[in-house]
């Protein structure tokens, strides 16, 4: 029966059999396609995940411009291998053993020494006494030398460095000594760490860092010189060398070195290269899809949700209540927008909801004048008339006869509300109001401006997030003007 | 009689917007969680100091009589201590406050009048390059964050091609000279005004140009072009004189959005402004200071409105019996 009293009423199937004779319209559907599709596969479309740091130097370049900038030929890309006891090789051992555990699910390397006093060396006497049968003149230094071959083919890296955590087991007149030595192909060696201990040892790290200012000492640097230029200064195989020295007392000692870290940070990294804390940009760019998208279409459904319900409610019953509420669309559409939103972005805290209750509070004044324009010229109707005098109440009549009357104008402006909530959600998080815990285009644009995109002149980081913002933009202002265009032919010189 | 009516409506309606916008910077302070207090007072401090300083601050008394202190203080202009320098907000304000106007008069004058011109140059040559063009640049001012522009124009030319400063109203020694000072400004001028005129001049362009295509279908042009009047005086004398009215309504409509985005402009270039000042009062968590900024914000917006339907009245006669349109 509304289907009959509808003045604009088109049905979905000829609706659409108009849109896709539009060009423009069809552009904008396939580009907002395309990041519903990076929205949803996100974690499918990167390794990573967003707040993974360290994947490479800070404000690395993007990889492919080895391929095209000569600057960047050979830029080292991140070289991160973590040995464990399947991964070291034992190149020398005497005395010892690498021995593969297992402690609460992690393979650990032990380098087990044997004890001075060998169990065959010892027998049991007859009177049930240890006897030893023979002393060993001197106790010898055990060695067991565990090695990895890196091979390195770019040049020379600004830093490099190792992690592990190591522990002893052992005798109390047992003397242990760690060393960790990098050989270059040349066959130069540089020893980088040390530790030497007797008996046991609790939990200790290790931290080897290539600016490390000890190391630097160590290799008898200055403070202004960088190790790890010289260390990996050209190209092939490199040895790293984890060397386990021991005089062994009466038990056995076990030397345990969990999972070690072995780690160089690219220069060039990635799709999009990395940001100040070698996190890598594409994942953000993908994931910030997700925000925009949620943000954009929630804030312009919530905020032509409210215009809608306040346009129909101000202009079907008139009177006093639109009179107030058409005073506070006035105030409300008075007060500067970014400014308010930032004061009560800060008082409310950051996050993704509140941000989308902001925009839409300080959005829905348009619609709800449009909307109320156009109810006050459907009150008129015949068919808003004949229902009234069968005795449909009010909301039913602002439900069944208004609503679907003015739905056309508002869908239009529904899709052309989200790029303006996208551009503001951007804003706010440029300026350091967005939710920290998310990647967001606007955030990432925060992040270039205040760590150093500037300085190191990474535009790779500046460029792509704006270019995703414009894009979806443009791509829902084609779709509403398309939308315009079909649904409110009247309209289309106002968009 | 109609027009001082329509006026005095006006009037009472920027009052009411004022009122709500006090309220607001009132109610905001108070009703925030957490208390405010805790920014300026250091649990160390006797009972006394605390007092005292509450007192200093207003903080003291019961919430209504606050309210109306503050109600009254506002208009006389006294904002009260910034929490970060204890200096009186309105005396940060009124250094700033000048620096902003030039950045808003300047971009506001060139936006203004390249948009208007390529508008109405493009609109007498439909169809070709230009006319493209406008289309393009009114599509890219509405998609394109425009903070974006300015961070890629401060990159090129403050970093790429440092030929332009990157940040601030002047050099840090201001150079000898009433002269070279002059030139030095402008100098620091041409980034954070050049920019904000590429990124709306689009906009208006296209308005321009749309509002003079309907005007040019209209019948007495087509009588003028009949007459055999040269094209120029058509486009002048005739086209751009029945498009000026909702241009100018335009132009002051659109004050409010400029004075709003001098926050993000003036922080991007570190603008030494009353935009800037707010950003920064609200990341101290600076409230008095905040508030202040944006009282005068709104205050600007509030002005610029009432302007705008001032000058709307005035050009079109209409608005003075009944109320005007959507826009």
């Amino acid at each position: 029966m509304s289907k009959s009293n509808t003045q604009t009423g088109i049905s979905a199937p000829t609706f659409w059999e108009q849109y896709r004779r539009k060009p423009l319209g069809m552009v904008g559907l396939s580009i907002v396609a395309v990041y519903v599709f990076v929205a949803i596969f996100a974690p499918f479309l990167t390794p990573y995940n967003p707040k993974q740091i360290l994947l490479a130097d800070r404000i690395a370049a993007p990889i492919w411009f080895r391929s095209v900038l000569p600057k960047y030929d050979d830029a080292p890309s991140t070289v991160r291998i973590t040995l464990g006891p399947d991964e070291w090789a034992v190149s020398e051992a005497t005395g010892g053993k690498l021995v593969a555990e297992e402690l609460e699910g992690t393979a650990v390397s032990v380098i087990e020494f044997e004890p001075v006093l060998k169990d065959e060396d010892v027998s049991e006497g007859e009177a049930g006494l240890l006897e030893i049968e023979e002393y060993p003149e001197e106790p010898e230094k055990s060695v067991v030398e565990l090695s990895h071959v890196v091979s390195y083919n770019c040049s020379p890296p600004k830093t490099f460095g190792l992690t592990f955590n190591y522990w002893v087991d052992a005798s109390s007149d047992s003397k242990t000594e760690l060393e960790f030595v990098i050989e270059t192909p040349e066959g130069k060696q540089y020893n980088l760490w040390g530790k030497s201990c007797s008996g046991t040892l609790g939990s200790q790290p290790a931290r080897i860092d290539s600016r490390d200012l000890t190391l630097k000492q160590r290799l008898g640097l200055t403070i202004f010189d960088d190790p790890a230029p010289r260390v990996f200064s050209s190209k092939g195989d490199y040895r790293l060398l984890l060397t386990a020295r021991s005089i062994p007392g009466e038990e056995p000692t076990r030397v345990y070195i969990s999972n070690a870290e072995f780690y160089i940070p690219g220069n060039v990294h990635g799709l999009l290269g990395a940001d100040h804390m070698g996190a890598d940009l594409w994942t953000q760019l993908i994931y910030g899809t997700r925000i925009s998208l949620s943000i954009g279409l929630s804030a312009a459904g919530i905020s032509v949700a409210v215009g809608t319900a306040v346009g129909i409610i101000c202009g079907y019953l008139g009177g006093v209540v639109d009179e107030f509420m058409m005073r506070v669309v006035d105030v409300l559409m008075a007060i500067p927008t970014l400014p308010i939103l930032i004061i009560l972005g800060a008082i409310l805290g950051k996050s993704v909801w509140n941000i989308v209750l902001l925009i839409s509070a300080f959005a829905w004044m348009g619609t709800a004048r449009l909307v109320r324009s156009q109810t006050l010229s459907l009150r008129e109707r015949v068919f808003v008339e004949s229902a009234k005098a069968s005795g449909a109440s009010d909301a039913y009549v602002m439900l069944i006869h208004i609503l679907p009357n003015v739905l056309p104008l508002v869908f239009a402006g529904m899709v052309l509300r989200i790029p303006a909530a996208i551009l503001t959600e951007a804003s706010l998080s440029f300026l350091g109001l967005g939710d920290p815990r998310v990647a967001t285009w606007g955030r990432m644009l925060h992040n270039a401006r205040g760590f150093g995109a500037f300085t190191t002149l990474a535009w790779w980081w500046l460029v792509p997030p704006g270019l995703a913002i414009t894009f979806l933009s443009l791509a829902f202002v084609f779709i509403g003007n398309t939308v315009n265009e079909i649904l409110n032919p009247r309209y289309r010189e106002r968009s | 009689m109609g027009f001082s009516r329509y006026l005095l409506r006006r009037l009472g309606y920027a009052v009411i917007v004022l009122f709500v916008i006090m309220t607001f910077n009132f109610a905001i302070f108070r009703l925030m969680p957490g208390d405010a207090t805790k920014m300026i007072i250091d649990p160390m401090f006797t009972p006394e100091a605390i007092a005292e300083l509450k007192r200093q601050f207003g903080l003291d008394d019961p919430p209504l009589v606050q309210y109306f202190k503050y109600v009254g203080n506002l208009f006389k202009f006294d904002l009260g201590l910034s929490f970060s320098t204890r200096r009186p907000v309105v005396n940060e304000l009124k250094e700033r406050l000048p620096n902003t106007a030039v950045l808003f008069l300047a971009s506001f004058t060139l936006t203004t009048i390249i948009g208007i011109s390529v508008g109405v140059y493009t609109a007498s040559k439909r169809g070709t390059f230009g006319d493209n063009f406008v289309t393009g640049a009114g599509l890219f001012a509405f998609a394109v964050p425009s903070f974006w522009i300015q961070l890629l124009l401060l990159m090129l030319f403050g970093y790429y091609i440092p030929i332009l400063p990157i940040h601030g109203t002047m050099s840090a020694p201001p150079p000898d000279g009433f002269l070279l000072q002059f030139l030095d400004r402008i100098h620091h001028l041409i980034l954070p005004a050049g920019s904000n005129v590429i990124v709306a001049f689009g906009s208006w362009a296209l308005y321009t140009r749309n509002t003079m295509l309907e005007a040019l279908g209209q019948d007495y042009i087509v009588t003028a072009r009949a007459k055999g009047l040269p094209e120029n005086t058509v486009l002048r004398h005739h086209a751009l004189r029945s498009v000026l009215p909702p241009i100018v309504t335009l132009i002051f409509g659109a004050l409010p959005g400029m004075v709003s985005g001098a926050v993000i402009t003036e922080t991007i270039f570190s603008w030494h402004g009353v935009g800037k000042y707010l950003m920064d009062a609200v990341m101290q968590q600076d409230y008095p200071a905040a508030q202040g900024a944006f009282y005068l914000i709104a205050l600007a917006v509030v002005i610029c409105n009432l302007a705008a339907d001032i000058v709307y009245g005035i050009v079109d006669p209409r608005i003075r019996v009944g109320e005007g349109g959507a826009k």
